[in-house]
């Protein structure tokens, strides 16, 4: 029976030492573990609705604007892309090239999940998450390789912000190279050869994504 | 590992690079983009974009888009749809072994000890148990392959990156990058020996070989990029200079390399609270 007692609080010192030795930084780590969960759920999400299924074009991109908008801050990440730029549109301007831009990623990415149409992937076996930091005061980073057959693997690195309860990926790098950042030095070369006027942006975003839809 | 860029002294470098640049480039003065005064915006743009010879370098990278569609892809896709893929893995392991010395070299030289320790291992044991470099035996050993050149090893030192180039055939680059090429192409002991005893052939061959090798490879992204950019010349630059901090920095974030994300006046929209000082623990404020 001693022996007993001895054993529980053996094992109570242990589990309270363990808590007691962690860092400060706790809640942190906990945040960057649960954007690295939010990550592989993601995926997951992704291959069950996008490339399990062999799906249409249109109905491929109504389903990826979905889980676009339910993983991505997009409103942000438009507003990212277009840096400085920003500031010099009109609300008018604003709101045409972010509905543009929503649709020029759908467009994009539903491309490229389509080449993987009807695969029977599973999350495990392509999204590996490596590892996962906490950056700055909100973010956490997800570092993860997608694998692929007949090919070295892809390191692409999520970075996901918490506000509140919600978690949004705001940037995708692969192999060290921002989505985003490419994006935005693109923008921004249309939009200087365009003599530095927003229209030419949206301009160019009009014909390739059209205005329907 | 530190990215350059305030390092004293080094900004002298910068004169005579760009003296040769000018020599070399002068005749398309008119390509040449001037820094706008007094446009915030455009000034900020120019910054990021790192390009003053936008007009030269565009007319080139037009010359090698031809050259590319007509000639190198075509090739790259007959090489990969000829070869299987075990002798091209091959053929791919062989160039990587035949650079260790230049590898190991570009290490010690970045004073990254370690990284020269996995570069001579791999060179020893892929040369030997791996039948010349045919095979990469030390990869499947926890001594992963890892890019280093002369370009990077500048950077470690703090050499400015220059102005952004693209070269004839070769691609993207820029000032530092360019130095690079051209010291190792005189420095690699392979192609030293080769031209000492009149085997011009082999540093031909080479050349032929690590480019279809890494034109085939990027088949897909390529085609991908040329068709989902609103300026491809853009996005490419932009590519370049950002895989180059990344592999400068051997694949750690670098502090200065990491974009800023800034949360904007007018986010979040729903009006969360911002997560503040989530450990409870009061900021202390010593003087």
């Amino acid at each position: 029976m001693i022996r007993r007692r001895f054993l529980i609080a053996c094992a109570a010192l242990l589990a309270f030492a363990g808590t007691a030795a962690l860092p400060s930084a706790g809640h942190a780590d906990a945040r960057s573990e649960a954007a690295a969960k939010f990550i592989q759920d993601l995926g997951a999400r992704a291959i069950d609705v996008l490339v399990k299924p062999s799906l249409g074009r249109e109905e491929s991109m109504k389903r990826f604007r979905v889980l676009l908008n339910e993983g991505f801050d997009v409103p942000y990440i438009s507003r990212f892309v277009l840096g400085a730029n920003w500031r010099t549109a009109t609300p008018q301007q604003q709101q045409e090239y972010g509905t543009l831009f929503e649709r020029l990623i759908v467009q994009v990415y539903a491309d490229r999940f389509s080449q993987y149409s009807g695969q029977n992937l599973d999350v495990n076996e392509t999204l590996k998450i490596t590892g996962h930091r906490p950056e700055g005061d909100s973010d956490a980073i997800v570092n993860s390789q997608i694998i692929r057959p007949d090919a070295p693997p892809v390191a692409v690195d999520w970075r996901v912000r918490q506000r509140g309860d919600t978690m949004k990926v705001i940037d995708v790098a692969v192999e060290g190279v921002s989505m985003s950042v490419t994006q935005r030095s693109e923008f921004s070369s249309v939009i200087q050869r365009g003599g530095g006027q927003i229209e030419s942006l949206l301009q160019t975003l009009r014909q390739r994504v059209g205005t329907a839809g | 590992m530190n990215f350059p860029g305030n390092l004293p002294g080094f900004s002298r470098f910068r004169g005579p690079v760009a003296a040769v640049a000018l020599l070399a480039f002068g005749g398309s003065l008119s390509g040449c983009v001037m820094p706008p005064s007094d446009d915030p915006v455009a000034l900020a743009a120019y910054k990021e974009a790192n390009d003053p010879l936008e007009g030269f370098n565009r007319a080139i990278f037009g010359f090698n888009e031809g050259t590319d569609i007509l000639l190198f892809r075509p090739a790259a896709e007959i090489y990969r749809g000829v070869v299987p893929n075990p002798i091209r893995n091959g053929i791919r392991n062989f160039l990587r072994n035949l650079r260790s010395p230049l590898t190991i070299a570009n290490e010690l030289l970045q004073a990254d000890w370690d990284g020269a320790e996995v570069a001579t291992k791999r060179f020893l044991i892929n040369t030997t148990v791996g039948i010349g470099g045919v095979l990469d035996v030390a990869a499947d050993h926890d001594l992963p392959y890892k890019a280093e050149d002369f370009g990077q090893t500048l950077a470690v030192w703090g050499v400015p990156e220059g102005p952004y180039l693209v070269l004839p055939l070769l691609g993207p680059s820029n000032f530092r990058d360019t130095t690079g090429i051209a010291a190792e192409a005189f420095g690699d002991p392979v192609n030293l020996w080769a031209a000492n005893t009149d085997r011009d052939a082999i540093p031909i061959g080479r050349a032929v070989a690590g480019a279809l090798d890494a034109r085939a490879s990027l088949i897909e992204p390529i085609d991908d990029m040329r068709r989902n950019s609103l300026d491809y010349y853009a996005s490419l630059r932009s590519l370049y200079r950002q895989n180059r901090i990344s592999e400068i920095n051997d694949g750690q974030a670098g502090t200065s390399a990491s974009p800023e994300f800034p949360e904007f006046p007018e986010f979040p929209e729903d009006d969360a609270p911002p997560v503040e000082n989530p450990g409870g623990v009061s900021k202390s404020s010593t003087p």
